[in-house]
Order: structure tokens, then sequence, then C-alpha cells
């Protein structure tokens, strides 16, 4: 169910990615590991679409402390965060325990 | 200020008036008040004049003594009367009180050693018929345009592009590297242009046209040695040349008004003309429907302050949409933002207030370093000297303080400047706003893609950084690049003289005396920029003299509204017109899909500052290319008979 779900976020998370920062090249490869920031293809402003997206479409708030490239990085990452927001986990804590 | 013409040709056939006055018609609006030719065996001038010095008698083109020494000139020499006097002491008859002839007698005594000795904002065309070569001739920083292409054996020249298509000896065609540098760093660098084949001369440079060849050389050129420390008497020296360049440019025939922003640098300029003017003097500024980029709190203090007559401008977002056309077909350029039409506003109510000539703060922030790119590279300085330091970026959260909040901060924001190029690279300073210009680049279309294949805008910059520049500070070249990128063929060009000549008002710039930017170049850093606080020495200078209240505020760049014109339900028909899928197909420089969906995306209030540049940029290009390429130029000759000044000399002998 969690794979399931995790799939269903990413395959999601592209389709908004193309739509919003990718619509001038269609054919550009967009893998989920890429670093949406250093690539330029999310600038900050587009952090702030990134966020009333993920608000919208799964009810998840961005707190600010969470507001890193860690988090919101790659679809991977995005995915990640939605799933434990979602879930109910505290996700700076997770994130935290993953890295000790 | 005027507008200046010319043909050269290698054969004596001559150069038709009908040619000249096609010329001078295009260009009309940059000089109202009459027009004159020169026609010879190879060489043909015209001069459309706005008369400001000698109005009774300064008519161009005008010749020396003996009537071999020929110029066509737009401009200023504000030190003329000091160099008249020290020609006349050698021996030269004037026949005029103008600026003008200052050049012809100069050019005669001292050949091109004559521009070191101008203080001033000039271009020129100079015929010397002692040794049949045709000069032209550009100030310092590239205050007044001069454009030029050679066909065959033949140069043409003018201040303005349209003129060179007007002589039906150049085409109109869009230049993909051109255009290319505009997506890059705003405006194409001289010597390029949008337009293939059409090419400007470099500021600080004169050309020699000779034997169908044009040679060019650079006589001024930026350059940075700053002092260890400051001077004790910087303060005393840098009033003694305010003072000075500020009453240089108050010479003229006619009342000199001000330009007044609500910022330092105007309030300097305002302050300095309102002491040394002989009249009430008569400021000019634009307020904005959107709070958020009115200024009117500030300049209604400083006209207050300086007893100034105060004329405003007001902009709503309609303004600027619906004179957009115009201001393209006088910047004659793709544009990335909408502040010259604002300007273009402003001018046009200057000029119903019957004012020419008005001075402007611009220069203060690249001499003073004034902008918030200074201060990036302040910041992304310290952050690289201790590169673990979490704290040190939290320092890019207080740039750009007036731009909107959002994505304003935080982790993306900070490593936007942290990650854009190596301190090493020539381009440190500005490669943060070089990337943000060229993002509209990912709209190309199948017409640019192709022919730009190999081209790098970037590395031929870097190619052409005077090899001293590693000598200077980071400060140094980064006032270096914003000099050559921006202020020259931008600033001065799009968002002043264009806009300003399109209604007759001709701008002048005290903060561009050469000797004022010698001073300023030459102080240490700490005097102009200390952590982040800008232009510090003139705030010093400034205090007391102008409301606390400007001296105290943080810097605000002059902007204007971008998309919201554009894609408002109140827009003109022709935005949709030029957006729509099968036009952009036709012209080819960007993807008609993705233009498609850009323009939805900004109708619904979706995307930030840099989707709205885009769309400006894209718009403006259609514009350009509707204007100048699709459009034949359709100007009627200005006739001979309406000529103050018609001037010929007898066909000459063929050199050997």
């Amino acid at each position: 169910m969690t794979n399931l779900t995790d799939l269903a976020i990413r395959e999601r998370l592209r389709q908004f990615i193309r739509e919003t920062f990718l619509y001038m090249r269609p054919k550009q490869a967009l893998g989920d590991e890429e670093s949406l920031m250093r690539t330029g293809i999310v600038d900050s402003m587009g952090v702030m679409e990134v966020l009333a997206f993920l608000q919208d479409t799964w009810s998840v708030t961005v707190a600010d402390q969470d507001l890193t490239e860690e988090n919101l990085g790659t679809i991977s990452a995005i995915a990640r965060y939605v799933m434990r927001s979602v879930s109910g986990a505290s996700p700076d804590r997770e994130a935290r325990d993953r890295n000790a | 200020m005027c507008g200046i013409a010319g043909i050269s040709r290698q054969d004596e056939l001559g150069v038709s008036l009908d040619q000249l006055g096609r010329m001078a018609a295009a260009i009309r609006h940059r000089g109202p008040d009459g027009y004159g030719f020169y026609t010879g065996p190879r060489v043909g001038l015209a001069h459309v004049r706005l008369s400001i010095i000698d109005i009774a008698s300064g008519a161009q083109p005008m010749t020396n003594e003996a009537g071999d020494v020929i110029v066509t000139f737009n401009g200023e020499i504000f030190n003329y009367r000091e160099l008249m006097a020290e020609l006349k002491g050698k021996g030269h008859q004037f026949r005029t009180s103008s600026d003008t002839e200052v050049l012809v007698h100069g050019w005669e005594e001292w050949g091109a050693g004559l521009l070191d000795r101008l203080n001033g904002q000039w271009a020129f065309g100079l015929y010397d018929g002692r040794t049949q070569r045709l000069i032209l001739a550009r100030d310092r920083f590239g205050v007044r345009p001069l454009f030029y292409a050679v066909n065959g054996g033949t140069l043409v020249f003018a201040s303005e592009v349209k003129a060179l298509f007007a002589s039906g000896l150049v085409v109109a065609a869009p230049d993909p590297v051109g255009l290319d540098q505009v997506f890059t760093f705003w405006a194409a660098r001289p010597p390029r242009t949008p337009f293939l084949g059409v090419s400007q001369l470099e500021p600080g440079c004169y050309a020699v046209w000779e034997n169908g060849r044009l040679r060019s050389h650079t006589v001024f050129t930026p350059s940075y040695s700053e002092d260890s420390v400051e001077d004790p008497r910087a303060l005393e020296q840098l009033d003694e040349l305010l003072t000075s360049s500020t009453a240089l440019r108050l010479r003229a025939d006619v009342p000199v008004g001000a330009y007044l922003s609500g910022g330092l640098d105007s309030s300097i300029t305002a302050r300095l003309a309102a002491e040394a003017s002989p009249f009430t003097l008569h400021s000019f500024s634009i307020t904005f429907e959107d709070p958020a980029y009115d200024e009117a709190g500030f300049q209604n203090e400083v006209a207050a302050a300086l007893g100034t007559r105060h004329t405003v401008r007001h902009i709503r977002s309609e303004d600027i949409a619906a004179a957009f056309p115009d201001v393209i077909r006088h910047t004659e350029t793709p544009l990335l933002r909408t502040a010259p039409v604002p300007m273009y506003h402003l001018a046009r109510a200057t000029a119903e207030a019957g004012i020419k000539v008005v001075l402007t703060g611009e220069g203060a922030d690249e001499l003073f370093l004034g902008y918030d790119l200074f201060k990036e590279v302040q910041v992304r300085l310290f952050c690289l000297r201790q590169p673990n330091s979490r704290r040190r970026p939290r320092l890019f959260d207080r740039l750009y303080p007036w731009m909107s909040a959002a994505g304003r901060g935080g982790e993306v924001w900070r490593r936007s400047f942290l990650d854009a190029s190596p301190p090493d690279d020539p381009l440190f300073s500005h490669m943060p706003r070089f990337r943000a210009a060229s993002w509209v680049k990912q709209f190309y279309g199948d017409g640019m893609a192709e022919p730009l294949r190999g081209v790098d805008a970037l590395a031929e910059l870097r190619d052409i950084m005077p090899a001293e520049h590693t000598s200077w500070t980071p400060f140094g070249r980064a006032a270096y690049l914003e000099i050559l990128t921006l202020l020259s063929p931008y600033l001065l060009s799009s968002q002043t003289d264009r806009v300003g000549m399109a209604h007759a008002v001709e701008s002048r710039y005290p903060f561009l005396d050469p000797r004022l930017f010698r001073f300023a170049a030459s102080l240490p850093t700490s005097s102009k920029l200390r952590g982040l606080s800008e232009k510090r020495i003139l705030k010093r200078w400034a205090r007391g003299r102008i409301p606390d209240s400007v001296t105290a505020r943080t810097k605000q760049p002059y902007r204007a509204p971008d998309a919201p014109p554009f894609t408002s339900a109140g827009a003109p028909a022709w935005v949709a017109d030029l957006v729509e899928e099968s036009a952009v197909a036709r012209s080819g420089f960007f993807n008609p899909a993705a233009v498609g969906r850009l323009m939805t995306r900004c109708r619904q209030h979706q995307g930030g500052p840099r989707e709205h540049q885009a769309l400006v940029a894209i718009l403006s290009t259609e514009l350009w290319y509707r204007t100048f390429c699709l459009t034949a130029s359709a100007v009627t000759a200005l006739p001979e008979s309406g000529a103050d000044v018609v001037l010929s000399s007898a066909p000459q002998p063929t050199a050997a």
C-alpha cells in the first residue's frame, strides 16, 4: 500500500513539475533524483508554487524549518516528505533520525 | 540634442539629398527645431536639430574656416567655452558660439587627441576633406547612440537604426547572436545590435573610415585603481566635483529641468541644479497606481525641500501596455523589462511643460556601488570565506528588500547566489543576473536554436575583459561589468536617450563627468560600500543637504509592472495577436506552444518574476520584429527647401 502511494505521489509530482516548470522544455528528462534547484528547474519563487501544490493536493503544510533542499530538492525527497506527512509522522524528526 | 546621419561612398558619385532627407526624416523626433545637409563627392551628412546652445547660429552640418572639415554632431560638449578659448588662443577663427564648432577646430588642432579633452556626451560624424577620412566618435559611457552599417564600399551611419533602413542601403533582419545577447545581458553588447549587419560604435571609441575600411580605436575604457585609504579631503573633493559637474551640465540657452525619482541620486542632482540654476527648477516625477512601485512620498518631500516647480506623471497599468509598441519603435530592441515605458511618458510630460533638457541621477549607482548586486557580491565573498557557515548565507535574505517577500529568502534563494559561479570567474559578480535573464532562452524556437549552435555570449564577454581586470578589486570588476553590460547599452539607451528623444528631451548626467568617475574609481571600496550600506560617501555629502528620510532609506531601484499590463482583462488586442500560435511559429524565435502556456500561466497570476520577464521579452521581440523586419520603412524625405543649412563641396579628384 505504501509503495503504491509513493509511486502515485511521484507520478503526480512529475506531472506537476512538467506542467509548471518544464512546459517550455517538454523533451527534457526528469529523474526522481535530479536536483530541482541546482538545475534551475525550480527557483525560489517556484518553491512557493510547490508548497501551494502540496497543500492543495495532499493537504500537506510545510513548516518553515522544513524548507530545505533535503526535503524539497528532488521528486523523491518531496514524495518522502509527503508520505511522512500524510502518515502522521513528524517529517523533520524522521529526517533527523535518518541522517543521524 | 539632435540626430545625425550620413553616408560615405568609395566612388565619387555623390550622395543624394533625397537619401539624406529620408534618413533625417526617420529621426526627426530627435531634432524638431531644424535640419540641414552637406553633400560632397564621397560623403553626405544630415542633421536634425534640437536647439539648446547658440540657438541663433548653431545650425549643422558645420565646417571649419576653410570648409574642409565638416561635422554633424549629436550631444553636448560641456567644457566648450574653455576649449573655444584655448583654440582661439591658437589662432582659430570661430563664427558661432556653439559647442559644435569646437569639434571642427579641435579636430584640426589635435586630431583624435581632441576626444580626450572633451567633457560631454557626444556622437558625431566628421569628414576631414584634407585626408578624405570620415571619423565617427562616441562619448565615454555611450550616452549618445551611433549606429552604422557597411554595405560594399559604402558606410551608412545614424543616431538610430531606423535611419539606416530609411537610406535604402540597409535591410532590416534579425541577428540571432545580437538577440541572444539581449536575452543574456538585457541589451546587445556594442558593437553588436539585434539587427543583422548593423553595428553600434562602442562607447569611448572613434572609428576611421578610409578607402572602404572602418578601423575602430579605443580612447577610454573604465579602469579601477583604488586607494588603500580615503583621502582626508575626499568629501571636499566630492563636493567640488559634484558642483562643477552640475554647473557644466546647466550650460544651455534654454531652461534645464530635473528628473526626481525620490531616491538619493536624483535628489542630489536636483539639489545641485536648484542651487545653481538662475530659474526656479522644474522637476518631474513618475508615480504609479501600484504602491509597490510608487515613490511619491519621497519625491514630494524632496520637491518641497528644494522648492521646485514639480510635475507628476501618474502611470497606470494600461499606460504601459498602450505605449509599449511606440517604445519598441524608439528603443529598436527587444526589452526584458517595461521600465522604459514610464520614462517615455515622463519625457512627454517634460516636453509638454516646455523643458528640453533634464538632469538625472544615472551613473551614481555604478560609481558609488549603490545596487543590490554589489551587496550580493559582498555577501557571496563573505560566505566563501567560511563555506561551512550556516549563519552567513542568511545575509542573502536581507538583499533586495523591495522585492515581494514570497520566494525571497530560504535555502533555494541563498543557493541561487552561492552556486552561481566561482570567485575566479571574471563574470563572478554578474552570473546570478545573467542566469536569471537567460531563463527566457528555454523558450527559443527553431529559428534561434540552430543559428546559435556554438555561440556563447558569456564566453565572448569573458574573452574581452581587459587584462588588468585581475588587478582590480571584485567591486571594481563588478562596476566595470555593470557599466559595460547595463549602463551603456540599456539604461542610457533604452531607458533614457531613446525614450527621451522620442519627445525631443535631452538627459544630462552629472555623475558621468569623467573627473567624477576617476575620483569614484580611485576611492577605497569602504568609502562606497561597507557591509550592506551603500553609497556611503554620497550619503555623507547629502546629509543636511537633502531630507534625512531620503539619505536614510534603503536603495530602491526604479521598476515598473512587467507582465500585468499585458495579461489583465483590459490588455490591448495586439497582445493576443502577437502570441497567437501561428504568429509565433512564423517568426520562429520562440516555441509557440510554450509561449501559449506561459501566457495562460501569467493570465492566471501564476509564476514569478522570471516568467513575467520572459513574457515581456517575448512580446517585445515579436513587436520589434513586426515593426522593423516585416514592415517596410516608409518615410518622406525632409525637403532641401526647408533646410536651415545646405552645404556642398565641388567634386574632388579621386585619390590614386
